[in-house]
């Protein structure tokens, strides 16, 4: 029996420079940066640390029905808002939506952090009295699935994979795998973040945050794989895409936007913080090999690289094993800062607009490649190129990996 | 605090947490079948009447009986008027 063919029929993200596709590869194009100065977490951090925000139209906002926007802290808000994009797109009707082969796969690192905050902040007040019914589903670890499933109207399965970077692609990858498994036609797959004082907090803790001692301007700040980076920019958004069988999606007559062939996940059993360049080779091969691919097969690698020191040599490493300085390779990261567990969703659906534009995305403030991140071809300047596969890469703490191979479509 | 001015303050609160439009605030009303409120809400009602009041109200039986929003104006008007020190108290505000 041959194997089922997945492909991406809509895509919408929310991001801190745009809040639909085209406009975010516009924006990335045009080296645009969404990270700035926080002086509203001034209480909390030092004044030299920066972020990436989304900013919301409440206009937008309020399109959602109380009835469903009631419930949504800002994660689930912008899983929301991206998933009505890639439903329109997709032109999915509420048929389809509400016939139970239609589910979703939707995560974020921890629910809510911002929601989860206010109801200790009113717990440690002893003001519990005054925490809203709404609380607990603002905040839940899968908040963002099951309010991106109310919205939608979905009756068939949901998950909300939990791997804090790595959870949006592990989303799409095990909504891949239930369209694989005939378990459903469609699901709407991706994942959610946002940029919170705590959640910086912790990086700064870790010493992963990025430094500024340089005082360059805040939208130079985040590095990837640059010889002077420092560490990671926090930032927040969303990325969902419609993934469904590719007989169901010629069935109605959608327009495709590409397949997806391949997925893997891995850990690595070593080390909860450290990321492990066998590690990622190993999840990397095991998604090509799912796929039927050798490295020199793929055009384009959307990597992980957030500015980190550690994280971007052990990627960089793990890429030169497997492709030499053959295969262009592109961080979004000093764009958009790490969009933590949306991070996966929102460059894959960035990497979609680039498939459609025939251009690879120069990593912004990569000005030279660290000596540990040498040896790779490194995209700097934008780069026009017919793209036919790529991977899309999303590594995360507790020693996740998870990569995703896509083709054009027709490849 | 006058009696329009405790129903103006009990009215706040579904137009502010439930988004309704003020016109629909009819005494006769009931809050589930009329102004469209789950259980859900329901809760967050006690939550925001709790914010305006200054009054902890989850336990009150009174209050679990009600029905239209008219029955609601009725039990804050009473419980104003039998305590005095909640009517300074939300004179002062």
């Amino acid at each position: 029996m041959s194997k089922t063919r997945v492909v991406i029929t809509g895509a919408g993200v929310i991001s801190s420079l745009a809040h639909n596709r085209q406009g975010l590869l516009a924006a990335l194009l045009n080296r645009a940066c969404g990270v700035r100065a926080m002086p509203e977490w001034a209480d909390t951090l030092p004044p030299d640390v920066v972020a990436a925000p989304v900013t919301l139209d409440q206009d937008v906002v309020k399109q959602i029905d109380r009835r469903f926007r009631r419930s949504m802290g800002p994660a689930a808000l912008f899983a929301t808002l991206a998933a009505s994009q890639a439903v329109a797109e997709s032109g999915l009707s509420e048929d389809i939506l509400g016939s139970g082969r239609a589910g979703c796969a939707v995560s974020s690192t921890m629910g809510s952090p911002s929601s989860i905050m206010e109801s200790c902040s009113l717990l440690l007040q002893g003001r519990q009295d005054y925490i809203s019914a709404q609380q607990f589903f603002k905040s839940a670890a899968h908040t963002a699935a099951f309010n991106v499933a109310n919205a939608m109207g979905l009756r068939g399965v949901l998950l909300s994979p939990c791997s804090a970077c790595a959870s949006s692609l592990q989303a799409i990858g095990v909504a891949y795998e239930q369209i694989l498994l005939g378990r459903q036609d469609v699901m709407l797959a991706g994942g959610s973040d946002e940029a919170t004082p705590a959640v910086a907090l912790t990086f700064q803790q870790l010493f992963a945050q990025a430094e500024n001692k340089n005082n360059r301007p805040p939208d130079q700040i985040s590095r990837p794989f640059d010889v002077a980076r420092t560490g990671l920019v926090c930032g927040e958004g969303a990325g969902i895409v419609v993934l469904e069988s590719l007989e169901h999606a010629v069935g109605r007559g959608a327009r495709i936007l590409a397949e997806v062939t391949g997925y893997a996940t891995t850990c690595s059993g070593e080390h909860i913080s450290q990321s492990d360049q066998r590690a990622i080779g190993r999840c990397i091969a095991a998604a090509l090999a799912d796929t039927g691919l050798r490295p020199e097969d793929v055009d384009m690698i959307s990597a992980h690289a957030t500015g980190t020191r550690q994280g971007d040599a052990e990627e960089a490493a793990a890429l030169r094993n497997l492709f030499g300085a053959n295969t262009p390779v592109s961080s979004l990261k000093g764009h958009l800062g790490h969009t933590l567990a949306a991070s996966g969703a929102i460059e894959l659906v960035a990497v979609l607009e680039m498939l459609a534009q025939n251009i690879i995305v120069g990593t912004k403030n990569l000005t030279a490649a660290g000596p540990d991140c040498a040896g790779l071809d490194h995209v700097q300047a934008n780069r026009p190129a017919r793209i036919n596969t790529f991977i899309k890469n999303s590594f995360a703490f507790g020693g996740v990996n998870a990569v995703v191979v896509g083709k054009s479509f027709p490849g | 605090m006058l009696p329009e001015d405790i129903i103006a303050a009990v009215n706040a609160v579904f137009v502010e947490q439930f988004e309704i439009d003020p016109a629909d605030l009819q005494p006769e009303k009931e809050i589930f079948r009329d102004l469209g409120l789950d259980s859900l809400d329901i809760v967050d009602m006690m939550v925001g009447l709790q914010r305006t009041f200054g009054i902890s109200l989850r336990q009150n039986e009174e209050l679990r009986q009600i029905v239209t929003l008219g029955d609601l104006h009725a039990f804050f008007l009473k419980l104003v008027e039998e305590n005095p020190d909640l009517a300074a108290k939300l004179q002062k505000k």
